[in-house]
């Protein structure tokens, strides 16, 4: 990661209500082919809707911080919009100029990655106006090529995955 | 499927899958086989022959451990047939070709080994594309370090770079030569086309920009009667552009339709309308992206229309499907194969609706 840190004095908040949901849908390597039935038996447990996406996203790390994404107000539930296998998650970098952008849409894309159904199309974007380089980040985190090829990267996948360790709190608090 | 659209893309065969998505299938042009490539760092063949009841048979030949150190993003044949290029995430092309096998001098690709005779360096990030020229001479590759490489294909798998473009302002996705000259096409995530023609007294140059996509354009095909090319993109649409003159391209019709970006296309010569119509026939597009969906659109040079004359809406299930390709053997004009997010590779026949 690069040294200078983009902002080094977060505002934190408290997490909102844990929703109570325990099951983790199945986990999935990348791409691998899963069955129909395992996808339909997953989701008679939980639909999955705006609040499910939330639960799903809420407690990744922020790369530069030892808070969660909920805590610092990157997603929220509203931000997030669920239609016909269709996915739309809007996250809000906390500074304009935030060079950590990528690697946190990429964190979410991996989590929804394997977390979610195949069918799902999952589209990434940053909130309008929060960020300085908007399209470019919207870009980069929405071209299915450039995905793959960066979690190729081992020291950038290894970044994700720290990211993720405690993706699967789904917002509760990690054990002390 | 559209019941009403003149034709049907009769499912014809559901190739043994790569572990990962398969990215890139190509049609061999002098044999009968198909090579498929995957984020599993394998290319695989397949072969196909009359089955004897009117019909084809498709089946695995063997799987290539290529070696590559990341994903085979795409392949290509050399015209001959008898060479296939490789283009890889980790940067290098793969150039193979089968070992010749004592015992055997008839045809297929059954008896030796596919061996790497050359790895080509100097990407310093991602390829992407590779492409042969129709003569074989000519191999063009291309990556996310923005730029085109033209290397000579010389004698005993030995390559020579004879330029290094650096035209486009981002990432390069596909590259592809034309039918019979020796011009290329590439296309970019900087939402553009470039073409390119070779100055002999100076170095390769881009003679013009496509512009009109507005988005990253994901791949660029040739019409096999040249004059035309087709592209799509990340903006949902198909375009086709026509040569006004030597140097002069123009976009002349856009194909809209695709629900989510369109990752492929491809240009036959189709077994479409003939007679009166003959002068006017332009071949057949094939279309396919995001959206899981393959749309085969019918070309007539009147008014330049586009018609969509067949649809196969979730081709690989509920999978993107990345590439769509016409065999491009005489006979065979109207069987595709795709490959997609699933690992499977599928071939299909454009029948006549019933």
């Amino acid at each position: 990661m690069a040294g200078e840190i983009f902002n080094p004095n977060p505002i934190v908040f408290s997490p909102t209500k844990v929703s109570g949901r325990n099951s983790d849908l199945l986990a999935q390597s990348l791409w691998i082919n899963d069955s129909d039935e395992s996808e339909d038996e997953a989701e008679g447990i939980d639909a999955i809707d705006q609040d499910e996406i939330f639960d799903l996203i809420r407690s990744i790390y922020d790369p530069e911080h030892p808070n969660t994404l909920e805590e610092l107000r990157v997603v929220s539930a509203p931000q997030v919009s669920v239609g016909n296998n269709h996915v739309t998650v809007e996250f809000t970098p906390t500074v304009p100029h935030c060079g950590m952008s990528t690697l946190i849409g990429l964190s979410i894309r991996v989590r929804l990655l394997r977390s979610l159904p195949n069918r799902f199309k999952v589209d990434i974007y940053v909130k309008p106006g929060s960020h300085q380089s908007e399209h470019a980040v919207n870009k980069q985190l929405n071209d299915k090529e450039r995905v793959a090829a960066a979690l190729e990267n081992p020291v950038l996948l290894d970044t994700v995955e720290q990211c993720l360790v405690n993706a699967g709190l789904r917002g509760q608090a990690p054990p002390v | 499927m559209d019941i009403d659209l003149p034709y049907t893309l009769l499912p014809l065969a559901d190739l043994p899958a790569h572990e990962e998505r398969a990215w890139h299938v190509a049609w061999n042009p002098a044999k009968p086989l198909l090579a498929s490539c995957s984020a599993d760092k394998s290319v695989r063949l397949y072969t196909y022959a009359d089955d004897g009841a009117g019909s084809l048979k498709f089946s695995a030949v063997t799987t290539i451990p290529t070696g590559h150190s990341k994903t085979v993003r795409a392949v290509a044949w050399a015209p001959s047939g008898n060479t296939l290029a490789t283009a890889s995430f980790d940067s290098n092309i793969g150039i193979w070709e089968q070992e010749p096998d004592e015992g055997d001098d008839g045809e297929g690709g059954e008896k030796g080994d596919w061996e790497c005779v050359s790895t080509l360096e100097g990407h310093e990030t991602e390829c992407k594309s590779v492409a042969y020229s129709c003569t074989g001479t000519l191999l063009a590759s291309c990556s996310r370090d923005k730029t085109v490489w033209i290397w000579e294909v010389h004698p005993d798998a030995d390559f020579e770079c004879m330029s290094v473009l650096m035209e486009h302002t981002q990432d390069v996705k596909c590259v592809a030569w034309h039918p019979t000259e020796e011009i290329l096409a590439s296309a970019s995530y900087d939402d553009t086309i470039k073409l390119y023609v070779d100055d002999p007294s100076d170095d390769w140059f881009a003679f013009t920009t496509l512009t009109g996509h507005t988005s990253t354009v994901w791949s660029v095909a040739w019409a096999p009667w040249g004059s035309y090319l087709v592209s799509g993109s990340d903006d949902k649409s198909v375009r086709v552009w026509k040569r006004m003159a030597e140097h002069k391209w123009v976009g002349v019709l856009v194909l809209a339709g695709h629900e989510r970006s369109v990752y492929s296309v491809a240009w036959g010569k189709g077994r479409g309308r003939k007679g009166e119509e003959e002068g006017r026939y332009l071949g057949w597009i094939a279309s396919t992206g995001g959206d899981g969906s393959v749309r085969v659109w019918e070309l007539n040079k009147k008014a330049h229309r586009g018609a969509l004359i067949a649809h196969m809406p979730s081709a690989h299930g509920v999978h993107d499907v990345n590439t769509v390709t016409w065999c491009p053997r005489e006979g065979y004009e109207d069987l595709l194969a795709t490959t997609g997010d699933d690992g499977s590779t599928r071939v299909w026949k454009v029948v006549p609706t019933s």
